[in-house]
């Protein structure tokens, strides 16, 4: 299995249980794990009944487990921060003021917040050299999917904006006039090394999940659910990211053969039509259903966390050595 | 014709030196001023467009990328300043361009 495990699906599917039980099937196995939750309404913390941060903070009463939540807000901040820093370093005070609007525009708008998750989703990959696994457990689809089309989006909006730069800094120095130094100069250009900085960031997140990282989606047994399923599985594959399998989860228990009464007809006609559901995942999708979880009746912490680990068909081998 | 000490051949190039310098200035104020003055100008559209591409959302139009953009203003501060007054004074705007197309 690869480095990155991601689990997406929608919201309200069970993407944080199942995220957890993986995590703890991979540290169980050997491996150094870190399951990452960058839901904005985070409950890795009620899984494992403990807070946490947006550090790696070991998970108690388990070996090679840590677990991280990361805030963009906070990363929204500190990015803003940052850029009005550099600006007081090396601008007059008159025209602070009048940038400052525009600083505080780019990041009060609604793009910002995704921006600084991926930053920090990207960071994360980037620093993971201590772990043998990392466990993404992700934001609702529709975020998610957006996400993961951010690098190629933004490389084609970098490579155009150098374009530009470097045809109008160009221009800048043909008009220089004989000992008159060029207002702009192509190979000290501040402008462009940024962002060909940037681009070689998106570039490496592009590489990244295409080639060190394994998606599964959580699902329902349910209509809408298996909808939602498709369009994301779709959007993926125009991303050039496969999906590994299914995790379908919430499936209702069947009653024993011999149980008659109102909740176990109930429960049986239940059963059924999920069962019709599952075929059907099975049928419209070439990738496998790699575990089937029932419902639980309590909320999935402590030891019923690894029987759901149990349930889930995914290898929990190390990544291949070179990547 | 005055002796200052100097010899024919240093005078004969002290000349050449002033026609040379003379020449250049006229043949910048003919040719070159006017025309890398057009350069220079077509460099500043083409830094408004570029300027415009990375915070369009000044404008109201929001942009996916503004939050990186926000990155490069430490570096374009004047410009940017520059830019957005010239953009919100369409009157100096066309002035400019009148300036620009206008032919000599």
């Amino acid at each position: 299995m690869e480095q990155f495990v991601f689990f997406g699906g929608k919201g309200g599917v069970g993407k944080t249980t199942v995220s957890c039980a993986y995590a703890l099937k991979c540290a169980e196995a050997g491996l150094d794990t870190l399951v990452v939750s960058t839901d904005p309404a985070h409950s890795t913390a009620d899984v494992f009944d403990q807070t946490f941060d947006d550090d790696p903070r070991a998970v108690e009463g388990h070996e090679r487990l840590w677990a991280m939540e990361i805030d963009p807000d906070e990363e929204v901040e500190r990015h803003m921060g940052e850029i009005r820093r550099r600006m007081n370093e090396q601008v007059s005070a008159a025209i602070v003021n009048e940038i400052d609007r525009q600083i505080e525009l780019a990041h009060r708008t609604p793009g910002a917040y995704e921006a600084a998750l991926f930053d920090r989703f990207v960071q994360v990959m980037r620093e993971a050299d201590d772990y043998d696994r990392v466990v993404f457990d992700t934001s609702p689809t529709g975020g998610t999917l957006r996400l993961l089309a951010l690098p190629e989006f933004l490389e084609g909006w970098i490579e155009r904006l150098v374009a530009k730069r470097t045809k109008s800094v160009d221009l800048f120095e043909k008009a220089a006039v004989g000992d008159r130094e060029a207002r702009q100069k192509l190979d000290e250009d501040p402008l462009i090394a940024h962002l060909q900085g940037r681009k070689e960031r998106f570039e490496f997140a592009g590489r990244t999940l295409r080639e060190d990282a394994a998606f599964f989606l959580v699902v329902n047994p349910d209509e809408l659910s298996i909808r939602e399923t498709e369009r994301a599985v779709a959007e993926m594959a125009e991303q050039d990211l496969g999906v590994e399998g299914f995790v379908v989860n919430r499936v209702t228990p069947a009653p024993d053969d011999d149980e008659q009464g109102r909740g176990a007809t109930w429960l049986r006609e239940r059963v059924a039509t999920e069962r019709e559901r599952i075929d059907e995942i099975r049928r419209a999708f070439d990738e496998p259903v790699v575990a089937e979880i029932e419902s639980r009746v309590r909320e999935v912490r402590g030891d019923l966390l690894a029987a759901v680990a149990d349930d889930l068909a995914i290898d929990a081998d190390a990544a291949p050595a070179a990547h | 014709m005055m002796d200052d000490g100097r010899s024919l051949v240093d005078r004969i190039a002290s000349f050449r030196e002033w026609v040379a310098e003379w020449l250049h200035g006229f043949y910048h104020g003919m040719v070159e001023h006017p025309s890398f003055e057009k350069i220079e100008k077509e460099a500043e559209d083409v830094e408004d467009t570029f300027l415009f591409a990375c915070f369009a959302d000044a404008f109201g139009i929001p942009s996916p990328a503004s939050y990186y953009t926000a990155e490069l203003l430490p570096y374009l501060a004047e410009e940017f300043e520059a830019w957005e007054r010239r953009m919100w004074d369409r009157g100096s705007w066309l002035e400019r361009k009148g300036q620009q197309y206008h032919v000599h």
